[in-house]
């Protein structure tokens, strides 16, 4: 899997930046991509790319159960979320629609990824290669269930 | 073996187990409202699919409606075709719904409970993060996404890997429990264990600090679990609990029986061990209100702005984001948080508009006069409450001292109806998050409970509610 980083050096970035409340009435996927981090970074739409990943700090996707945020990122080109930590219910929603990864990263790795690199990530490997820097981080592995949900593509096709 | 409440809930829900891995637990409870549901109902529909349990499955619509006059047509377009949809889905796959013009509707949190469909030892499930506040009663209530709403539409289970329990011991007697509320309480704690804090785990809040609380003002603490990261927050329910909910609309039969297991059943046994722990004393808290843009960033009412070097205490990354707090609530370090003036309040949302909520609030408004420069309005929890509070006069207070006084809904916590802030409006707010933008675009989120919210509202400023003169 491959792609470029759009960085976000904070923490906390909840799913009312993700997707304003307001749009949650849309039913649209590629419109409620149009307005994906609308919240923090209007301009999002305009400069994202189809596979590109988001780079952050903690407790990324804090805040409501909509699963309309991981949606606005995965129909916005969003292939994976690399985040020093993610809230469970956002963590959930991604990969019970399929819709992106959300990979933890550790400390080093966050250090060194910055805005504009170009990433390969192979989850078998939970290897992370930066390709403009030629560097390698390690991702924490996914959870047994989390794995084979995602194997699967989504919850609905999961075999426990 | 012993066992904490949380594993007892758990333990006795498994219908699978797998060594080392998930569980499918079973859900007594599935809440549904407008929001988060219609992708999944259009899921069952491509897949011909049904839902199992239509009868433990309630329905009801608080997001988006509007809190104005409801004989009147729903004017947002979109707002309207999401709700129609949920009666439609209702309909097909027959599901009890509470609609726009139910006597028992409400924000679905808050009517849960006044229904008696909230039961201690349960397990709940809805397509909402705030579903933790229903572990005021000892039931295991969590929040899900909309594939998990479908996956429950048609199993009646869910496959989860098991949290861990963390304990939060809340010791002492607050001095003055009108003016230092729950709230204060939860919003003390996030600032405490941070917004993360919880993460991966179930928090059971223990303690006299605790236990002296009314169920609505547990429902409060457990409501704001989420905002410290936690999937749950659970209180292991005692004659308070059982009480509220004997004779409810949905209330078993045989409750009585009921509530001599749960007596037995519903504790963490002395022994039982949690992953985690952390103790609140309350003796001394203020009332808390928030300066930034998470529920962590918060300051008693008597204290200053922070600065974001010292807020942080070393952690860049913190002290980065209290910097882009500072600029986006346009608030210097420094001064005073009673010297932070406001343009709007809003009393409402599913962690404070239940009646006592309200009846505290209307004490502090009582025969005084919104400021000129405010404008305020309640949103009670649930058209039950709005009825219960309009018969204790309360309507009445509000409207004297300038109030607006609304229907029932999420309203201007999440502004996905009409009430919203607009660009640079500073709100106090007795909602649950003050993330940017979260109450429209540009406005301005400070977190409060409701006597601080009432008292802001008169002065045109924060106050310390401790101070006022409440005859």
């Amino acid at each position: 899997m491959k792609g470029n980083v759009i960085k976000y050096e904070r923490d906390n970035i909840d799913t009312d930046v993700i997707l304003p409340g307001t749009y949650l009435k849309l039913h649209d996927y590629d419109e409620l991509a149009s307005h994906a981090m609308e919240g923090i970074d209007p301009e999002f739409h305009a400069k994202v790319k189809d596979g590109d990943f988001i780079v952050s700090g903690k407790n990324f996707g804090c805040g409501s159960s909509r699963e309309h945020a991981p949606i606005a990122l995965s129909h916005s080109g969003i292939k994976a979320v690399l985040a020093l930590s993610f809230a469970r219910i956002f963590y959930r929603n991604s990969v019970d629609g399929a819709f992106l990864l959300p990979i933890e990263i550790d400390e080093e790795a966050y250090k060194n990824i910055a805005n504009g690199d170009e990433l390969n990530i192979s989850i078998e490997t939970n290897e992370i290669k930066n390709v403009t820097k030629n560097q390698t981080y390690h991702m924490k592995p996914f959870s047994e269930i989390i794995g084979k949900i995602i194997a699967a593509g989504g919850l609905f096709k999961f075999k426990p | 073996m012993s066992k904490t409440l949380f594993e007892k809930i758990w333990d006795s829900h498994i219908v699978v187990k797998k060594e080392n891995g998930p569980s499918l637990l079973y859900i007594d409870r599935h809440l549904v409202h407008e929001v988060t549901s219609p992708q999944a109902f259009e899921g069952l529909r491509m897949n011909k699919r049904k839902v199992r349990r239509p009868d433990l499955t309630i329905a009801t619509m608080d997001h988006n409606v509007p809190t104005t006059d409801r004989s009147l047509p729903i004017i947002d377009q979109t707002s309207s075709i999401q709700i129609k949809t949920l009666e439609k889905n209702c309909q097909d796959f027959g599901i009890n719904l509470f609609d726009i013009d139910s006597p028992y509707q409400g924000i679905v949190h808050v009517i849960a409970p006044q229904l008696g469909i909230t039961l201690p030892g349960t397990t709940i499930v809805c397509g909402d993060s705030h579903t933790s506040t229903q572990g005021a009663f000892g039931a295991l209530a969590f929040g899900i996404g909309t594939s998990e709403v479908e996956h429950v539409f048609v199993t009646q289970a869910l496959w989860l890997e098991k949290l861990k329990p963390f304990e939060i011991r809340v010791e002492g007697k607050r001095k003055n429990p009108f003016a230092v509320t729950a709230k204060d309480i939860i919003l003390s704690i996030i600032k405490k264990i941070g917004t993360a804090g919880g993460t991966g785990t179930v928090i059971e809040y223990t303690g006299e600090g605790i236990t002296d609380l009314s169920m609505e003002q547990r429902m409060t603490i457990c409501n704001m679990s989420v905002e410290a990261g936690a999937r749950a927050g659970l209180i292991a329910p005692d004659e308070k609990t059982f009480d509220y909910l004997r004779g409810r609309k949905y209330t078993p039969e045989n409750f009585d029986e009921l509530v001599s297991v749960w007596k037995k059943d519903l504790h963490t046994d002395p022994s039982a061990k949690f992953e985690k722990s952390f103790t609140l004393k309350i003796d001394d808290i203020a009332p808390q209100v928030s300066w930034g843009t998470n529920p962590g960033m918060t300051s008693d009412v008597t204290d200053t702005v922070p600065d974001p070097k010292e807020f942080a205490k070393g952690d860049l990354a913190q002290q980065k984001s209290a910097e882009k707090a500072l600029l986006y609530m346009d608030l210097k370090a420094g001064i005073p948080i009673t010297e932070i003036q406001i343009d709007r309040v809003f009393i409402g949302s599913c962690t404070n508009a239940r009646l006592e909520d309200l009846i505290d609030a209307s004490r502090v408004v009582k025969g005084k006069k919104v400021s000129e420069k405010v404008s305020a309005m309640v949103v009670p929890g649930s058209q039950m409450v709005k009825k219960q509070a309009e018969k204790i006069g309360l309507d009445k207070i509000f409207k004297d001292a300038n109030f607006e006084w609304r229907e029932s809904g999420c309203s201007m916590c999440l502004g996905m109806n009409p009430d919203i802030l607009s660009t640079g409006e500073r709100c106090a707010s007795t909602s649950n998050r003050n993330f940017e933008g979260r109450q429209g675009v540009g406005g301005r989120t400070h977190l409060v409970s409701p006597v601080m919210a009432a008292a802001a509202a008169i002065a045109g400023r924060f106050v310390d509610v401790r101070e006022m003169d409440l005859n």
